[in-house]
């Protein structure tokens, strides 16, 4: 038997059909977590905290317990001490211990049997707090004198004589900064704020827990990982993973923000000690208070260009708060900064803080938008200085394969230089632009990601296939990974369905993130297809009595090959498997791997502004991304990837941000004041996919998912900066900050 | 309780025991396990639980989540699930979505598709303002125009055509009283308006439920329970728009998405102000006369309406007393409103050729304004020989700008020539600082935009965001 492992002429993969989800969604039948009910089920609701930070002094639950109806009542006491410090600090995110440590922190939850005795259930929970001071910007939190978030977080290498809300800090980089800096005929240092922005998902977290009284339980949420779910929910419940089966529902859009937990673990100590199911869904004002939105941050970026563009040398430091807990996300921020450059050198430093808001987590190339806006913004501002083309110049300095990365990698193939080349060539680049109009361009990097991957591909007798897989689908995954499978095994798509599994029916799988899922699910399910059709060629091999060696799978069916070659008829998938039960039972393929070689992606986006002079709103009048896609496996998704990060980036560029009042409390709660776009706030993304082939995928696939959310900051700034002829230093660039910039107001 | 009779997706329903502040997505949800409609914010904002209803004034896309039960007597209601052809066959926008891949996670989609299939039985073929209440986070909307496109030329199925007339004067018209849970009790429930005025007058501490997209918010997200609500929208009267050939009377109960359409062509500025008031799901259900009722100094309909001298009649019990609109706004949600009295009409101009209202919001659409400028002003020989103007969100209510109007007569309407006007506008306002703008900010942008006013009558247009009546 041959198998090519890598692949490059494609029968279905980069076809475009139907999502195997459609109908469901377009018709209302799609279940969604909010969607699942269950016989007796209660509802829960949760109390929070009004204060940004205050020690909580006692908790009065007498009142709420004596309502007819309420059947549980659950507060941080119920929930046990955890060894592992992450899962710890999870638990207290969802529910506080002895002080709240940001405006939403749930202190307390009921189970009641209709929502109305549920939410006035809360209402009659009395809670005593002792108000502590409190910090909710970055700057201010590193300040020695800082109101202390939580005490004795920092990591040992945190010089001495900091802020206790100073966690982390790390440094990347190689070569003599300030040697490079000496060779540049022109130095530019610019700060940057960046405010906090939300995924915005229009689906609330919901979940429907169900325990029993032996000890077993069952959880239906809508998340981007289910197998990390359990593996939370598990340990602050105390329980063994494999008496916890959790189910993930469609999930409505999750963009990173459904990669933890907020409301299950309360949602299952509710069902433990009421004894029936309980279903808990956030309101939208409790998903912008009290689940993840990004890091906010504050940046310093210095750059050394000679007069001809090159350049010579970046420095950067970056100040990255999680909210009030220690969070990583500043080592990928740093890291990723000035990825998209040969660099001769440079030097990152990054630092982390704790605030008083939530608990950051993952949003889209988590921690890359924010230092790879100053790095574009920066560029930007010194062609302008020194009169050069920025596209040309992004060119001069633009990694390639050999190219010692900022954050330590050596690059194998990559694309930026064709990303560049290709939007240099684009009609846009060129297109002649009117009054009060501007354009601007940014490239944007992401690591992008593989990890743990478990998927079982079974050949049914009436020759279709089933692929079952652990990874919520959240932008078109059951297609790709269905076409893959249909490409390995030569079977029509529509003969593929891939179902994504609970957790007691896989291994271990990673969550959908980092842009991992087409790229290593696909990886997994086409190694899965090729063990499914090395059985498949064993048993022709024995219907045919021939050494299963001399047997080629082509075409959807197996052939006789070598000195066999056209003594048999090829024998087709659906002939192998309606006589599997006489040749040996059953046929079915697995993989289960750590994926490694996630290939690294690059994009360049082009925007086009216009300005209004008088209000200071901005319009974006046309938008194109061009991007490295690997191999683009369902063309359609992967520009639906492409544009919907890009309109999120806008969003962030322009309007999108957490708004805190002097009293700490969080303003905009709500999607009226958190303004994510509409459609007349967008142009049509125009998009170019470019294909430049993964080595470490069989199809050369990379993840997109994420990178397209990088340039938008820097796209849209750098365009509004040359409209205004200001340069604007601050995101989200809302019509008060633009018309300040224009006019001093 | 309310009796409440309606057709849910062709089939009659009767309800006697409903609460009728339970909103229809919660019903639909709840009770009638319908979960196609989706819950992604229950204030209005996301359009995710959009459905469509038709009545005597045709197919309108409502939020189900500030949609009271109360609202729905004699009604026809279409949600998703009802769209799909008894058949099972899609409607022409939902298979359309499919093929042009508009669905990503697929949550919006269900509003995306009631939206899309109500403009595709209206016809309306404008679909940024069709979508506008439809907030999306995956796709960037393009690929929803798309299918919106492809479907435009389809047939529309007639299962999800009514016989309107049938709705609104035979079955399913529920049971007496038609106007909710507050009048129970009385002696002659009222039926007219008339008989409502009488009867308010006697009960004031009822409240008053026209479109129900603030008084929704009272108990989505207030929890507020409501003292006898009672659902003004059968009281006809209220519904109409009179004209006396100098005058248009509007009344209180007429939709700002009925406003709009009938005063496109008269009322220019004031048409395309309406047409950013809010997302056609609101402005299908929001009132002229709510929006001046409640007061907010942040409400778009007041500014543009005291631009154009409009007067208030109020009415208590049998009478009558009509005032300028300015003087009803004392201060800050303090309106000169007596208990039992109500508002009946809002009386403006013919025409208002001249008015423009400049909305400044961070967002084109669904947004609130952190500043509306609205100006009516008539030049001769170009000198300004009158003025006026009015702001929202300037100060604790809807204001007159009464010095910078002072300050404009007998100058050249130019930019050059209104420019010593500029400064009055500190006279007329101390704006305050709150998320959506800094005071700076509002005092610079209202001087802006009269020169906006100024450059625009003489032909030069300036705003990125200016759209067709």
């Amino acid at each position: 038997m041959a198998l090519d492992d890598k692949k490059s002429r494609f029968k279905y993969v980069g076809t475009t059909p139907n999502r195997p989800d459609g109908v469901d969604k377009v018709t209302g039948k799609a279940q969604y977590g909010a969607d699942i009910t269950a016989p007796g089920m209660l509802t829960g609701a949760i109390l929070r905290s009004p204060h940004p930070h205050a020690r909580i002094v006692s908790i009065d639950t007498s009142a709420a317990e004596a309502i007819p109806g309420v059947r549980a009542v659950v507060t941080g006491k119920d929930f046990a001490p955890v060894e592992d410090q992450g899962f710890a600090d999870i638990g207290e995110t969802c529910m506080a211990r002895d002080k709240v440590l940001y405006d939403g922190h749930p202190v307390a939850a009921v189970a009641a049997t209709t929502p109305a005795i549920a939410k006035a259930a809360i209402r009659a929970i009395k809670v005593e707090y002792a108000p502590l001071p409190h910090v909710t910007d970055v700057d201010e939190a590193m300040r020695p004198d800082a109101p202390v978030v939580l005490e004795g977080r920092a990591l040992e290498h945190v010089p001495a004589g900091m802020s206790q809300n100073v966690t982390n800090t790390c440094e990347f980089g190689h070569g003599d900064v300030e040697a490079g800096f000496a060779k540049a005929d022109l130095v530019l240092e610019r700060s940057f704020k960046v405010a906090a922005a939300h995924q915005g998902y229009i689906e609330p977290h919901a979940c429907m827990a169900s325990v029993t009284s032996d000890g077993r339980a069952d959880l239906y949420c809508c998340t981007q990982g289910h197998f990390f779910v359990r593996a939370v929910c598990s340990a602050l419940m105390g329980m063994e993973a494999s008496q916890l089966r959790v189910t993930a529902s469609e999930i409505g859009g999750g963009f990173g923000g459904k990669t933890t937990v907020f409301i299950e673990p309360v949602a299952l100590m509710l069902s433990k000690k009421s004894g029936r199911p309980v279903k808990l869904v956030m309101t939208r004002d409790e998903v912008f208070k009290a689940s993840g939105p990004t890091v906010h941050a504050s940046i310093d970026c210095k750059i050394g260009m000679t007069k001809d563009g090159r350049i010579t040398a970046g420095d950067m430091t970056l100040r990255y708060s999680g909210g009030a807990w220690p969070s990583g996300t500043i080592e990928m921020g740093a890291q990723a900064g000035f990825a998209a450059y040969d660099m001769p050198a440079v030097r990152t430093i990054g630092w982390t803080a704790l605030t008083n808001r939530p608990k950051e987590i993952s949003y889209r190339a988590p921690g890359a938008p924010q230092a790879v806006y100053a790095v574009e913004a920066v560029i930007d501002e010194m062609c302008q200085q020194l009169g050069l083309d920025p596209l040309k110049t992004r060119l001069k300095n633009a990694a390639a394969k050999g190219t010692l990365s900022s954050y330590g990698v050596t690059f194998d193939e990559i694309g930026m230089v064709a990303t560049l080349e290709a939007a240099q060539a684009h009609p846009h680049w060129s297109a002649p632009l009117g009054p009060n109009q501007g354009r601007g361009v940014a490239a944007g990097f992401w690591f992008n990601f593989g990890g743990n991957t478990c998927v079982t591909l079974n050949i049914n007798t009436d020759g279709t296939a089933s692929v079952t897989e652990g990874n919520p689908d959240i932008g078109g995954s059951r297609a790709s990974i269905s076409l893959m499978a249909a490409e390995e095994l030569g079977i029509r798509y529509e003969n593929v369905r891939t179902i994504v599994a609970d957790t007691a029916s896989l291994g271990y799988n990673d969550n959908t993130d980092g842009s991992r899922v087409t790229f290593a699910v696909g990886l997994a399910t086409i190694k899965a297809a090729r063990a499914a059709i090395k059985v498949m060629c064993e048993r022709a091999a024995a219907l045919w009595g021939i050494d299963a060696e001399a047997v080629d799978w082509i075409d959807g069916a197996a052939h006789p090959s070598g000195p066999n070659a056209g003594k048999f008829p090829p024998m087709t998938l659906a002939e192998i498997a309606a006589q599997s039960f006489q040749t040996g039972g059953p046929i079915a393929g697995h993989h289960e791997v750590n994926v490694d070689g996630a290939g690294v992606s690059f994009g360049v986006h082009i925007c086009d502004v216009e300005v209004d002079p008088e209000t200071g709103h901005t319009l974006v009048k046309r938008y194109t991304v061009v991007q490295d896609a690997g191999k683009a496996v369902h063309p359609t998704y992967v520009e639906g990837q492409m544009q919907g990060g890009a309109v999120q980036g806008i969003g962030w560029a322009l309007n999108e941000e957490y708004i805190y009042g002097k009293d700490g409390r969080l303003q905009n709660a709500g999607f009226l004041d958190y303004r994510i776009p509409v459609a007349s706030d967008l142009p049509k993304i125009d998009t170019v996919i470019l294909e430049i082939p993964n080595p470490g995928h069989p199809y050369g696939v990379r993840g997109v998912g994420e990178t397209p959310i990088v340039p938008p900051l820097a796209a849209v700034t750098n365009a509004v900066s040359r409209t205004i002829g200001k340069r604007m230093y601050q995101v989200p660039m809302s019509p008060p900050r633009i018309l300040s910039a224009i006019k001093g107001a | 309780m309310a009796e409440l009779a309606f057709l849910l997706n062709g089939t009659p329903v009767r309800l006697t025991d409903v609460p009728p502040t339970v909103t229809l997505l919660d019903w639909l949800r709840e009770s009638r396990g319908l979960k196609g409609t989706k819950e992604g914010c229950n204030e209005g904002d996301c359009g995710a639980c959009t459905v469509m209803v038709q009545d005597d004034q045709g197919p309108r896309a409502l939020n189900a989540c500030i949609l009271f039960m109360g609202q729905l007597d004699g009604k026809a209601i279409t949600t998703v699930e009802g769209l799909t052809a008894p058949d099972g066959s899609p409607h022409p926008v939902q298979e359309a979505m499919v093929t042009h891949h508009g669905s990503q996670c697929g949550f919006c989609t269900p509003g995306f598709v009631m939206s899309l299939a109500t403009a595709h039985l209206t016809g309306e073929r404008d679909h940024d303002m069709v979508l506008a209440g439809n907030l999306c986070r995956c796709t960037g909307y393009a690929p929803i125009i798309r299918a919106a496109e492809a479907a435009k030329d389809l047939p529309s199925p007639p299962h999800i055509a009514f016989n309107l007339a049938e709705i609104s004067t035979g079955f399913p018209k529920g049971g007496v009283p038609p106007l909710g849970e507050g009048v129970r009790g009385a002696s002659s429930p009222p039926t007219s308006l008339d008989a409502f005025a009488t009867w308010y007058e006697e009960n004031p501490d009822a409240t008053l439920i026209a479109g129900a997209t603030d008084v929704g918010l009272w108990v989505t997200k207030q929890l507020r329970d409501l003292p006898k609500p009672v659902f003004l929208a059968p009281l006809s009267e209220l519904n109409q728009i009179t004209s006396d050939g100098a005058a248009l009377t509007i009344g209180a109960g007429v939709t700002i998405e009925t406003l709009r359409k009938a005063l496109s062509a008269s009322h220019p500025g004031f048409a395309r102000m309406l047409r950013r008031y809010a997302s056609l799901q609101v402005r299908n259900a929001a009132t002229i006369g709510g929006n001046i009722a409640n007061g907010s100094p942040i409400g778009d309909g007041p500014p543009a309406l005291i631009a154009m001298g409009a007067t208030l009649t109020l009415r208590k019990g049998a009478s009558r007393r009509t005032i300028p609109l300015e003087d009803f706004f004392l201060a800050y949600r303090k309106q000169d409103r007596q208990p039992g009295e109500f508002v009946e009409s809002v009386t403006i101009p013919a025409s208002a050729p001249n008015l423009r209202c400049y909305k400044v919001s961070k967002r084109f659409d669904q947004d609130i304004s952190a500043v509306l400028g609205c100006f009516d002003l008539a030049a001769e020989g170009g000198i300004i020989r009158s003025a006026r103007i009015a702001f929202g969100g300037m100060a604790g209510t809807p204001k007159r700008a009464l010095a910078v109007e002072q300050a404009l007569i007998g100058r050249a309407l130019t930019p050059e020539g209104i420019a010593p006007a500029l400064p009055a506008f500190a006279q007329d306002f101390q704006p305050l600082s709150d998320m959506r703008a800094s005071a700076a900010y509002r005092l610079k942008v209202a001087q802006n935009l009269l020169t906006r006013y100024a450059l625009e009558a003489g032909g030069i247009p300036t705003s990125v965001l200016e759209v067709a009546p």
